[in-house]
């Protein structure tokens, strides 16, 4: 695109596109978020759901603003509309400013307008996410001691106990990668369906 | 707190309300104590009260306790699978049940404008404060635009996988379109001139503002040390 020549920082119109699909994203994220609410299991393969779902958003805002900044920008806005709603964790916060800026440099040494390196940066952006569920193991002991104490049933405690094992751990990190990977090709797919067809890439 | 607001009808500092939603985020995550949590939600509520959302703070006040009563009697009593499924969400959602009152506040009683003035005098930099703007803003449209989509799909009949498609790409073509036209409406009023803006909107901190704070801060720092 042309207008990632002409001035390297973010502009007027970058800014409200970045608004705009970081508000699509975020609706994404909080559907599977309620969603995860249902069920442990569910929440705990959430990242890989969103991952899945929210590369449309994300791959076009990519396309879009082929600038520094925007994914991080994305990432902050996301952030904070959960702050706000009481929903963030420090975990979280430090798992999601750490993946997007990194994400942001795989976007600066690919030069912004490769669809690799955008799907690599969107993987990466997606495992922010991780940071949700993790608390479960980062503080399994306390974690699990306080659910004890507000009345659970012992069942219930193991049940979680049995879920918050390694190999969760592992299943955990995996999801959004494979998530990540699966959305950018829904992406790119779509894409060459509708998107250049209609112009707008 | 609610007690030392006994004018009618009051009105914070969007400063204020954003103060309150990080102690209520301190509070929610630092107390570990019931009777702490209930306290807080209970002086929150008689706050908003206070401030005029009465329909709102009754239907917070229903679901805090339909909370309660679920995780303490239906629970430990009714059959287990109840239990397993819901017990995340019911304790997720208590715990954010301060930051969401703050937030009814924000949103019922604060224009974005409000907002955006105040994030300003924060010093909360240009290129944040816009695209967050945006985001809050295009919410509804998004909501409107969606409800819109559903019903045309429900007239061709599509059914499936095929749904995933027929709704994310009309969204995405129209957002595209959105960002489109409001760039170029807000570049015409001057978006990106790099002077400070200057606002209608008067901020001051009053003494409503300063009593609130205060107990809230005294709050904040008796759940931090007792939890």
């Amino acid at each position: 695109m042309s207008n990632s020549k002409n001035g390297k920082g973010l502009k007027g119109k970058d800014l409200i596109t970045i608004g705009i699909f970081s508000a699509i994203y975020f609706v994404i994220n909080f559907a599977f978020m309620l969603m995860g609410g249902i069920h442990p299991v569910l929440w705990m393969l959430m990242p890989g759901f969103i991952a899945v779902f929210a590369g449309i958003p994300f791959m076009l805002m990519a396309a879009k603003v082929q600038k520094p900044g925007a994914v991080f920008l994305m990432g902050l806005i996301t952030a904070l509309i959960y702050f706000a709603t009481g929903q963030f964790t420090l975990v979280i916060l430090i798992s999601m400013a750490s993946t997007c800026i990194l994400a942001e440099v795989i976007r600066g040494m690919t030069k912004y307008d490769s669809f690799k390196g955008n799907s690599v940066s969107y993987v990466i952006f997606s495992l922010g996410m991780v940071g949700s569920p993790l608390p479960i193991w980062l503080f399994k002991a306390d974690f699990l001691a306080q659910i004890t104490e507000q009345g659970m049933p012992a069942d219930y405690v193991s049940a979680v106990e049995a879920l918050s094992s390694n190999a969760m751990l592992v299943v955990l990190f995996v999801s959004p990668i494979i998530g990540g990977i699966i959305g950018a090709f829904i992406a790119k797919a779509l894409f060459k369906k509708h998107f250049v067809k209609a112009g707008i890439v | 707190m609610g007690v030392s607001c006994k004018k009618h009808m009051l009105k914070f500092d969007p400063r204020t309300e954003l103060l309150f939603l990080v102690l209520a985020n301190v509070v929610a995550f630092t107390q570990h104590s019931l009777w702490v949590e209930i306290t807080w939600v209970v002086l929150l509520l008689l706050l908003i009260i206070a401030c005029g959302c009465t329909k709102a703070a009754g239907r917070l006040a229903f679901a805090f306790g339909l909370c309660l009563f679920l995780q303490y009697y239906v629970f430990s009593n009714g059959p287990k699978i109840l239990a397993s499924s819901f017990t995340i969400l019911v304790s997720y959602a208590r715990k954010v049940f301060p930051c969401l009152i703050v937030g009814t506040l924000i949103l019922q009683k604060t224009s974005v404008r409000e907002l955006m003035a105040a994030l300003r005098r924060c010093h909360i930099p240009q290129g944040l404060i816009i695209p967050l703007s945006v985001t809050i803003r295009y919410f509804p449209a998004l909501k409107e635009e969606v409800g819109y989509i559903r019903d045309a799909m429900k007239l061709r009949d599509i059914h499936g996988i095929q749904k995933m498609e027929c709704l994310l790409v009309p969204v995405m073509i129209s957002a595209t379109t959105t960002a489109e036209e409001l760039s170029a409406a807000a570049v015409t009023r001057g978006i990106e001139n790099p002077v400070h803006k200057t606002s209608m909107v008067e901020m001051k901190f009053g003494v409503q503002d300063f009593l609130c704070l205060a107990v809230g801060v005294v709050f904040c720092f008796i759940s931090v040390t007792a939890g």
